[in-house]
């Protein structure tokens, strides 16, 4: 299976890994749109970040939905965290709604100078995006957006386990075969 | 709005056509109005005087909707049938208090109904409906998504987890006086892989000392997982097959990918029937090794020879409360009495047991729910008689969720009573 593509100066690659705890530049985070951390990814960052996330999160949001915003990531391994507030819940428009966060997510880490970036697969899992939607929206719109040139020299996408991966790496094989 | 319906109400409706079995539409069909269901339910028990309580009266809250949508006879004679559909947002509201707050999906009503209707199958269909389009209790909201992303039900981070594993460890080695004692992580080929409840690892890590015991006791070839060790699935109360089987996959992925010959699952009603019976449905998938409960490897210890107890080291009387899904879901009554009866100077059973049972009232993820706790613990009610009417004074369960329900209903009824599992008495008895 395909786990990496070249698309100008920058990568794209899938991993299998838990996206809250990667070493990379920033990492995006499935937000609420109150911004509070909630449980699941947002329970990882309060525990592995320590308070000051929480402390930065108070003075930003609420948030319409496709909006983003980012924060540091105290104590964790990445640096950043890109809060994004995507579609949940099979609400009307969920597919552009979603592109249009990934897109907005990636203008502010480009924006924001930051070299790499870590994203889950998004909306899949809890929300309800189903998983082939979302590998296919996640994948393709990162893909469009890294070939416009960006600063951005590295996106990863991490699968949380083998399902998501492999999702993932078929979204991947697609894009693949497409650009050959 | 469609046909004057909400987007959410509209999306229910829809998914309902997805999500409609054999097993269910029978179960939507059959039902008589018999009434036989109703004197089986806790919480009609509890409330006498409240008709919403019935399980037929709650089943007819989801079958309205099948037989307005999906049924034939609720478009020839909708009135007949009492066919109905839902409009709003607010009815959605209504239906989770229902679903979520009125039953444990116990199945003590399956087993009592003599047309065969398994509420607590399309009432778990119900739940995930409403979880499909975020209506949900707040507490479910928290622990779906703690095992969707985290990878289990109480955010156990894997460091965390691994750093337990390892202090437990060392108390082995204090405790067997042997440095070199150890609970192995991530060993290939190994004969068990041992799966646990992520309580275990939060509040009772004496549970996997206890069981590292017998295994060094009986010098078992067995190793941990660092990741797809999580055996619980809150899918199973929450309704959602996807998650049944993402957390299902990710138990089966591991033992595949360490070779593991048998997985064993430590004492819980709802990771047993979930990661032993329904996880290879929800997960669309065949598994490749054996699955057991570690009430059958522990009890096979002793035939085997392979531990000996001294039942002389547990005195007194216990009684034994089944798990609803270990005892009505998947027929795992008789091995714990025998293992109790082998390790405890006196076991007193409760009345009624086995699959006719009380639920402890924690089930269906009802202790998840804090919104619903006034009305599951005035249904404890039946629970705490029965246990009281043993005159014991400790309840053994081979279920985490139990030990919580039942020291919740024993706190509230003051009940001179403890709670425990086999793993502590058998790890207690050992005769090394």
């Amino acid at each position: 299976m395909v786990n990496k593509v070249q698309i100008n100066n920058s990568t794209l690659s899938v991993v299998k890994a838990d996206v809250t705890d990667y070493v990379i530049d920033a990492f995006v985070f499935y937000a609420r749109n109150d911004l509070k951390l909630g449980s699941g990814f947002g329970n990882a960052i309060a525990l592995r970040g320590g308070p000051s996330i929480r402390k930065e999160l108070e003075k930003l949001g609420p948030l319409n939905v496709t909006e983003v915003v980012m924060t540091t990531a105290g104590d964790m391994k990445a640096g950043h965290i890109i809060h994004a507030n995507g579609p949940k819940f099979q609400e009307e428009n969920t597919n552009q709604k979603l592109k249009t966060t990934i897109i907005n997510a990636l203008k502010i880490a480009d924006a924001k100078g930051m070299g790499s970036v870590a994203f889950p697969p998004m909306g899949a899992g809890f929300y309800g995006v189903p998983l082939e939607i979302s590998a296919k929206i996640t994948i393709e719109t990162i893909a469009d957006f890294l070939s416009s040139g960006p600063g951005i020299k590295e996106v990863v996408v991490c699968g949380n386990d083998n399902r998501e991966l492999k999702a993932l790496q078929a979204a991947l094989e697609t894009l693949k075969q497409k650009a050959a | 709005m469609n046909n004057g319906r909400s987007f959410k109400a509209q999306k229910v409706i829809d998914r309902m056509g997805q999500k409609l079995t054999r097993q269910m539409v029978g179960s939507l069909t059959a039902c008589v109005h018999c009434g036989m269901c109703t004197d089986s339910c806790h919480y009609v028990l509890a409330n006498p005087g409240d008709p919403t309580y019935a399980p037929a009266y709650k089943a007819d809250k989801i079958r309205k909707l099948f037989k307005h949508h999906y049924d034939w006879t609720g478009k020839v004679f909708p009135k007949w049938v009492k066919a109905g559909s839902v409009y709003t947002d607010e009815e959605l509201e209504e239906l989770k208090d229902t679903v979520f707050g009125k039953c444990t999906n116990c199945r003590r009503c399956t087993v009592n109904c003599p047309m065969g209707v398994d509420l607590a199958t399309f009432n778990r269909m119900a739940r995930g409906l409403l979880c499909h389009v975020g209506i949900m209790p707040e507490g479910v909201e928290y622990v779906a998504k703690e095992q969707w992303e985290i990878g289990n039900q109480m955010g156990v981070l894997k460091e965390d987890y691994i750093e337990t594993i390892e202090w437990q460890e060392e108390e082995l080695q204090e405790e067997m006086g042997d440095p070199d004692a150890k609970i192995p992580i991530d060993k290939k080929d190994a004969h068990i892989v041992y799966s646990i409840n992520p309580r275990e690892v939060k509040h009772d890590p004496r549970s996997i000392l206890d069981a590292a015991k017998i295994f060094y006791a009986a010098k078992e070839d067995y190793t941990m997982p660092s990741e797809g060790w999580d055996m619980t699935n809150f899918g199973l109360f929450n309704g959602d097959d996807d998650l049944g089987g993402a957390v299902a996959s990710r138990v089966y992925d591991k033992v595949d990918e360490l070779n593991g010959k048998k997985l064993v699952i430590s004492e819980c009603g709802h990771g047993y029937r979930s990661t032993r019976c329904e996880g290879p449905n929800w997960g669309k998938r065949d598994i490749a090794f054996e699955a057991e409960s570690s009430v059958i490897t522990m009890l096979r210890y002793i035939k085997e020879g392979k531990i000996k107890v001294d039942k002389s080291k547990n005195p007194g009387a216990y009684t034994f409360h089944d798990s609803c899904n270990n005892a009505r879901s998947c027929g795992l009554t008789e091995e714990p009495r025998e293992l109790l009866s082998l390790v405890v100077e006196e076991f007193r059973e409760m009345y009624p047991n086995r699959a006719e049972n009380f639920c402890c009232t924690g089930g269906g993820g009802a202790m998840s729910m804090s919104e619903y706790k006034p009305e599951r613990l005035k249904s404890a009610k039946i629970k705490a008689d029965q246990l009281t009417a043993t005159g014991t004074h400790t309840v053994v369960t081979s279920c985490h969720n139990c030990v919580d329900g039942l020291n919740d209903l024993i706190g509230h009824y003051k009940i001179d009573m403890e709670v425990t599992q086999l793993v502590h008495l058998v790890a207690n008895a050992l005769v090394m």
